[in-house]
């Protein structure tokens, strides 16, 4: 986090007609985090990324990559894994891989080993002479995740890169979103699925109608937002949460109790008093609010 | 650059190695024979003769009828001397041809027999042949009156009048029979009027920059056959730039690939991956066309189809305009294939332009009658045009070589600029797929671009 941000987007609008996609949209993405463009569907999340890889170009502000004002130079070092998922249908997996390969300057006999390493990483060594036509929706998808990995991409855009995958595939793409992250790349993760946002981004950005809601670290996020609850699994201690002091409300869900606290009182006391009273504590954890609580209450807010 | 090549690779490659391909490149040749060897074999399959029964009612004119009808020899050439000078040699020597094949086609042989009155009434006589011609042992018979030298006039009765070919023959052989006896009648040798009405056959000559050439008037033939050549290959390969074009939009790659390259040097390259695909089976094509040419010279000999003769230069500018040719109209299609979604609206959008081709046509007779007049000038500069015009002007009197390359120089500069265009239309118009473009909002994609 000392070193400075691989991708600057300043004060970026875009416009199509009269209508406005992106609006004075900034944001800084660090290299070895996982950076989450979150919101809804419509929000402006793929005009940014266009605008990020060079399809478009906005119409005010400006995008520095890796220190560099952003130039068709700089689309070799990003991947990009598109919402939209297309490959050539006719065509052999190695071959398409081939080709794109070539299209990001990477030729020749590193190209191929390239291609077999990515193959036998995502299980699809047996798939690389059929056609993508005959493959399952998931493994074009993950053909197209090597697309955008293939010339080892120091910025790595994904967007919904696990929608259509089965849980299987996901935890296989996870762990190689996490492998890059750990070899330093920068990522950034778009999608509208809050629940995997929360579980692999370091930072995030939620945008809703073209306008950035909310950013800034995730942990640092949930904290702030926290509404001072516990989750609670327990047997006996029954007059400590009657104490009006300490607790304000109790929600049943289930086995849990949700507990939210008194105005001034505090978790730890709580946890004291409770282990004071003799009671049996399963579980005893702050409950912090999921982004998707976070979100609706900053576009209610807004 | 690199990039650029990688297109045109993959656009080969891809295409070439289809079975589609490989199927029709073999089958072009095939059905080239079919329509070009096929035709000329059947109309030299002689038809059953033609049995004719004739009741001469002058007595004088049967003999001279009869050998009209059976001997073998051309009568049409010595009836009129046509002076057909002002439309040019080209087209004097395509009416030669189309005369000549005519004449090819009805030389039925006939059977002829002579019927006399033998005192009986001509309606008897008539009633007797139509019920041999009912049965078939006639096709027809011929009615001379006793007046047809005056008069002129005979009677034809057969069971397929429509048989123009046959009527046609029957009418010049007896008129010819006809008029010799009345040559004869007036003490006139039919052989001194045979001599005397002799054909005048016209030589023409081409002068050029590099001395006199033996011109075959071929131009015309050159030039429509070079003209069909661009129109069949556009037709064949226009859908398939089109459908290049759009396949990155119906795939959804062309995000991946606008975020690896530019979008100009991916339209360029996809046009000529595309061309080189049509220009390998043109080449195979073309191969195989010398191969019959040389073949089919044993089973053409005789007949009238004579493979134009066509000095070597010509071969350059014929490839460099057919390139223009193909390009420009191809480009079409590139750009058409920016703006829509589905391969069928494109075709549809195209065709109007693609008409401009033939258009070019209009152009051929007023730019042969003087290729040098500002007409045939600006329509030879037109890239639109070009192809068709400036072939048609090299081919009657060669224009200096500055309009030639300046009218090459025009036509591919707007290729590159077409394909700018479409560029920048399909770059715009992938961020907004699945919608019709209106042509405001195409305009407002390229300045957005």
């Amino acid at each position: 986090m000392s070193d400075a941000p691989s991708l600057i987007v300043d004060h970026v609008t875009k416009r199509f007609g009269d209508f406005t996609a992106v609006d004075d949209l900034s944001l800084q993405v660090h290299r070895g985090r996982v950076f989450g463009l979150i919101g809804p569907n419509g929000a402006g999340k793929t005009t940014t990324i266009r605008m990020i890889v060079n399809i478009t170009v906005p119409d005010s502000g400006g995008i520095k990559l890796f220190g560099q004002p952003m130039s068709s130079k700089l689309q070799d070092r990003i991947g990009y894994l598109p919402e939209e998922r297309g490959l050539y249908k006719k065509m052999k997996v190695g071959e398409q891989l081939r080709f794109f390969a070539e299209l990001k300057d990477v030729r020749g006999k590193d190209a191929d080993e390239r291609i077999n390493k990515w193959l036998a990483k995502l299980q699809l060594t047996d798939w690389k002479n059929k056609r993508a036509k005959d493959l399952s929706k998931g493994m074009q998808q993950k053909v197209q995740f090597i697309t955008a990995v293939i010339h080892d991409p120091d910025l790595l855009i994904l967007d919904e890169p696990f929608s259509g995958l089965d849980p299987v595939n996901v935890e296989l793409m996870k762990q190689t979103i996490l492998e890059k992250k750990a070899e330093g790349k920068t990522i950034i993760l778009s999608t509208h699925q809050m629940e995997i946002a929360e579980k692999l981004c370091d930072d995030v950005c939620m945008i809703n109608r073209s306008h950035k809601v909310l950013d800034g670290k995730l942990r640092e996020i949930r904290r702030s937002f926290s509404r001072n609850a516990v989750e609670l699994q327990i047997k006996g201690g029954g007059e400590v949460l009657e104490d009006p002091s300490l607790v304000a409300n109790i929600r049943e869900s289930g086995d849990d109790l949700e507990v939210l606290l008194a105005p001034g009182a505090d978790a730890q006391t709580l946890l004291k008093r409770l282990v004071a009273s003799g009671a049996v504590i399963n579980k005893f954890e702050l409950a912090e609010p999921s982004l998707h609580d976070i979100f609706i209450t900053k576009v209610r807010e807004s | 650059m690199r990039k650029f090549f990688a297109v045109i690779k993959r656009e080969y490659l891809q295409r070439v190695r289809t079975k589609f391909f490989i199927v029709a490149t073999v089958l072009g040749p095939v059905m080239l024979a079919l329509f070009t060897v096929v035709p000329v074999y059947i109309a030299s399959i002689p038809g059953g003769s033609t049995r004719l029964a004739v009741v001469d009612q002058t007595g004088k004119v049967y003999e001279r009828f009869r050998e009209a009808l059976v001997s073998s020899e051309n009568a049409e050439n010595d009836d009129d001397v046509d002076a057909n000078s002002n439309s040019g040699a080209a087209a004097n020597s395509n009416q030669q041809d189309r005369a000549q094949r005519t004449s090819e086609l009805s030389k039925a042989p006939f059977e002829v027999e002579q019927v006399t009155l033998d005192g009986r009434s001509l309606e008897e006589v008539k009633r007797q042949l139509n019920e041999r011609v009912r049965r078939s042992e006639l096709d027809g018979y011929v009615v001379i009156p006793p007046d047809v030298l005056t008069a002129g006039k005979a009677e034809f009765y057969g069971r397929n009048t429509g048989d123009i070919f046959t009527r046609g023959t029957v009418a010049e052989r007896l008129s010819r029979a006809v008029r010799e006896e009345r040559l004869t009648e007036n003490k006139i040798d039919q052989r001194v009027l045979r001599e005397a009405s002799r054909r005048v056959t016209l030589n023409s000559t081409k002068i050029s920059a590099s001395g006199e050439e033996k011109v075959t008037g071929s131009g015309f033939m050159v030039v429509f056959s070079f003209g069909m050549l661009i129109y069949i290959s556009v037709l064949m390969y226009g859908q398939i730039v089109l459908g290049a074009v759009i396949e990155e939009k119906e795939t959804r790659i062309a995000e991946i690939l606008f975020s690896s390259m530019r979008s100009f040097p991916l339209m360029m390259g996809k046009l000529v991956g595309v061309s080189l695909v049509a220009l390998t089976q043109l080449g195979i094509w073309g191969l195989a066309l010398l191969a019959f040419a040389g073949l089919g010279a044993g089973v053409m000999r005789g007949s009238s189809m004579n493979l134009p003769h066509v000095p070597p230069i010509m071969f350059v500018y014929f490839v460099l305009y057919f390139l223009l040719g193909y390009f420009i109209y191809a480009t079409v299609y590139a750009l058409i294939g920016s703006m829509v979604t589905t391969t069928q609206e494109g075709g549809q959008l195209a065709m109007p332009i693609v008409l401009m081709l033939v258009a070019g046509f209009y152009f051929v007779f007023p730019i042969i009658r003087s290729p040098n007049s500002s007409l045939a000038f600006w329509a030879s500069m037109f890239p639109f045009l070009a192809p068709i015009t400036m072939m048609v002007r090299i081919t009657t009197e060669t224009p200096p070589a500055w309009q030639i390359i300046l009218s090459l120089a025009i036509g591919f500069a707007t290729v590159v600029g077409l394909i700018w265009l479409a560029s920048r239309i399909y770059r715009v118009g992938m961020l907004m797929y699945g919608k019709k473009a209106t042509i405001p909002e195409v305009l407002r994609w390229i300045r957005q671009a």
